[in-house]
């Protein structure tokens, strides 16, 4: 069959223009976010002093040397619910390295509720009660899960937005646990 | 003229042709190409939606007609939500005490009473977060009734309603904070017809 060229020329033209447009309207409309994402990598994550739940005061920077997974989620978030446990198994495994996971609840519920929530799914680290300026200085929460992978060095090395898999987190998990390991062996 | 019409009916041309050449297409394949960036546009919109985060969800209100409710007499008021594509919000009687219920909130004017709001029952959905646990949701389009109920000493005429639907949205990979959305609608009421008999005990015209 003998292909008219104008007609591919036609196709190909229509095909990356919209493309084009796709990627323009989803960058467009995910602007502030990602613009946050962007200026957060590379950069020293905020510090802040938080409640756990138990009443103890938890600062960011307490967890220094320590690769931390900073987790934003809440009791109302149902992907926050399919992370949680593979937090925990995680923590599990790579706290000889140098994890630390630390959940950030950005709720209206009490610690009571919270506490009960994250001991249903088997949480075994650090839960902080969220307040809204953290989530500011860190570019923002527009939704939740929000995660951070913060270095050993203090650095944002990813942030993540929404519900990724297992590996995903992983592979996040060992970058930042890699990251600064220079500035640990020299302390 | 003539010449150009004929032309014109006979092909179209495209000058955007790499070797400056124009090419004629016949009408017939200009418009079986027609509906093709169309159909790009959607797909291209399409796959945007399914990044998530890209978009912020959105539920929206019909403009709700005014229904004339008798004083005196409940009447139910239908209200249209829209919930944009590709999001879901909890209904009224999550699965899970933690979820938040979508819930509508209203004032009613004096003498007016706003009796029960009847919400649709929730779809069982799954989602790929959790492909073996059933939410129920709403998506698309849902309504809810509202029950009101003037009193019978109320004066006819139009009464606006005044209230807040509250949600919480989802994608298929993240969940929103919960929002408010005004709600407002009129219901006019009417005197009704004056058909009702008086107490035969009291009237001094009775013959039994």
């Amino acid at each position: 069959m003998k292909r008219d060229p104008v007609v591919i020329i036609v196709v190909a033209l229509v095909v990356s223009a919209m493309l084009g447009f796709g990627v323009y309207k989803s960058r467009r409309s995910s602007g502030q976010t990602k613009n946050s994402e962007a200026s957060m990598k590379g950069q020293l994550a905020p510090d802040f002093a938080l409640q756990s739940l138990d009443g103890k005061t938890v600062r960011l920077s307490d967890f220094r040397g320590k690769a931390v997974l900073l987790n934003f989620w809440a009791t109302w978030c149902q992907p926050c619910k399919i992370e949680m446990p593979w937090f925990a198994d995680l923590q599990n495994r790579y706290a000889s390295e140098g994890l630390q996971v630390v959940g950030i609840a950005m709720d209206d519920a009490g610690p009571d509720e919270i506490g009960k929530f994250a001991k249903d799914l088997g949480v075994n680290y650090v839960v902080l009660i969220g307040k809204e300026e953290v989530g500011d200085s860190y570019g923002g929460v527009p939704f939740l899960p929000t995660t951070f992978y913060i270095g050993r060095d203090g650095t944002v090395v990813d942030k993540v937005f929404g519900l990724k898999g297992r590996g995903e987190i992983e592979s996040a998990i060992k970058k930042a646990l890699s990251q600064g390991q220079a500035v640990q062996a020299q302390k | 003229m003539r010449l150009f019409e004929q032309h014109l009916n006979r092909a179209v041309t495209i000058s955007t042709y790499p070797c400056h050449r124009a090419m004629r297409l016949s009408p017939k394949l200009a418009a079986n190409l027609l509906p093709l960036p169309c159909w790009l546009v959607l797909t291209c919109l399409a796959v945007a939606q399914d990044i998530p985060g890209t978009r912020v969800p959105s539920v929206t209100m019909s403009p709700a007609p005014t229904i004339t409710i008798t004083r005196g007499k409940p009447g139910t008021v239908d209200l249209h939500f829209r919930i944009d594509g590709g999001f879901h919000i909890n209904s009224n009687t999550p699965k899970s005490e933690f979820l938040i219920p979508t819930v509508l909130k209203l004032t009613a004017p004096t003498d007016i009473v706003v009796g029960k709001v009847i919400y649709p029952p929730g779809e069982d959905m799954s989602f790929p977060f959790a492909p073996t646990e059933k939410l129920s949701v709403y998506s698309g389009v849902f309504i809810l009734g509202v029950v009101v109920r003037p009193l019978a000493s109320v004066v006819p005429g139009k009464y606006a309603f005044h209230g807040q639907l509250k949600y919480q949205a989802c994608d298929k990979a993240a969940c929103y904070p919960p929002k408010q959305l005004p709600v407002d609608f009129q219901v006019k009421v009417a005197k009704g017809s004056s058909t009702h008999k008086k107490n035969p005990g009291q009237s001094p015209h009775v013959h039994r």
